[in-house]
C-alpha cells in the first residue's frame, strides 16, 4: 500500500468518526431546542460535510482496492466512536460496552482479512 | 448503562417511530448500498486518473446514485437513532452490517465462508450480544 493510499484511508476514517460525533450532538441538542434553529443547521451541515468527503474518498479507494482489503479500516471506526464518544461527548463507558465493542472490531477485521 | 442512557431509550417512541426499527431500516440500506457501490465503482474504475483518487468519476454509474439514494435515506434513519439511542451503543450495534454482507454472500450466492472468516462473525456476534444485553434488559421491562 502506497502511502498516498494510508493517507486517504486516515482521512476518510477520520473524517467519518468526527462526522458521527458532530451529528450526535446536533441530534440531542434537537430534544431541548427543536430543529429549527442555526446551531442545529451548522453542526448537521458539517457532518453531512464530513461524510461526503469521507465517501468520496472511500469511492476513490474502492476503485484500486477490493473491498475486503478496505473493511479492515471499517472496523475500527467502531472502536474510534465508541472512545471518542466517552472522552467527546461523556458518554458512559462502562467494561461491558468496552469489550464489546473491541469483539466487533477484532471480528470485522477477522473477517475482513480471511 | 448510565441513568441518562437509560432514559434516553426510556423515553423514545414506539410504532414506526421505535428507534430500534429505525435501526434495523438504517442497517438494511447501507448493507444494499454496500453492494451497489462496489459494483458501481469497478464498472466504471479508471484508476489512470489522479481524480479517481477523489471518486467523483464513480458518479458516471447508475448503481452509484442508486447506492446515494440508499445511504440517504439509511443516514434520514441513523439521525433518528442517534437522538434516542447513545452512540457509544447504536454504532456497535449498526455494525451488525459486518456480518451481514459475508453471510449475505453464503446464503444467496453460495460463496464459502473461510474457518477464519467464521471466526470473526462469532467475535463480532458475541460483542453485539455483550452490548445489547442491558437494552433487552430494559425493553423487558417497559
Amino acid at each position: 500500500m502506497s502511502f498516498l493510499a494510508f493517507f486517504f484511508i486516515v482521512v476518510s476514517l477520520l473524517s467519518f468518526v468526527v462526522a458521527q460525533l458532530v451529528l450526535k450532538r446536533a441530534m440531542v441538542a434537537t430534544r431541548a431546542s427543536g430543529f429549527r434553529n442555526a446551531r442545529f443547521v451548522w453542526k448537521v451541515t458539517t457532518g453531512v460535510v464530513l461524510m461526503t468527503i469521507s465517501f468520496f474518498l472511500t469511492l476513490g479507494l474502492l476503485q484500486r482496492f477490493d473491498l475486503s482489503y478496505l473493511y479492515p479500516f471499517q472496523g475500527l471506526s467502531v472502536i474510534f466512536i465508541t472512545l471518542m464518544a466517552a472522552a467527546v461527548l461523556k458518554e458512559k463507558l462502562n467494561l461491558r460496552l468496552g469489550i464489546g465493542a473491541l469483539l466487533i472490531s477484532v471480528g470485522i477485521v477477522l473477517v475482513s482479512l480471511s | 448503562m448510565t441513568n441518562d442512557g437509560k432514559k434516553q431509550i426510556q423515553n423514545r417512541p414506539s410504532g414506526f417511530g421505535s428507534p430500534w426499527l429505525q435501526l434495523a431500516l438504517s442497517v438494511a440500506c447501507v448493507l444494499a448500498s454496500e453492494f451497489l457501490l462496489k459494483r458501481g465503482a469497478t464498472e466504471v474504475a479508471n484508476t489512470d486518473s489522479a481524480w479517481s483518487w477523489t471518486g467523483v468519476n464513480g458518479l458516471a454509474s447508475p448503481l452509484v446514485w442508486w447506492a446515494i439514494l440508499l445511504i440517504i435515506a439509511s443516514f434520514n434513519s441513523w439521525l433518528y437513532v442517534l437522538r434516542y439511542i447513545p452512540i457509544t451503543i447504536a454504532f456497535p450495534l449498526s455494525r451488525v452490517v459486518d456480518i451481514l454482507v459475508p453471510l449475505g454472500c453464503w446464503i444467496f450466492l453460495g460463496e464459502l465462508i473461510s474457518p477464519l472468516r467464521w471466526c470473526g462473525i462469532a467475535l463480532v456476534v458475541a460483542g453485539l450480544a455483550l452490548v445489547a444485553k442491558p437494552i433487552a434488559q430494559i425493553e423487558e421491562r417497559l
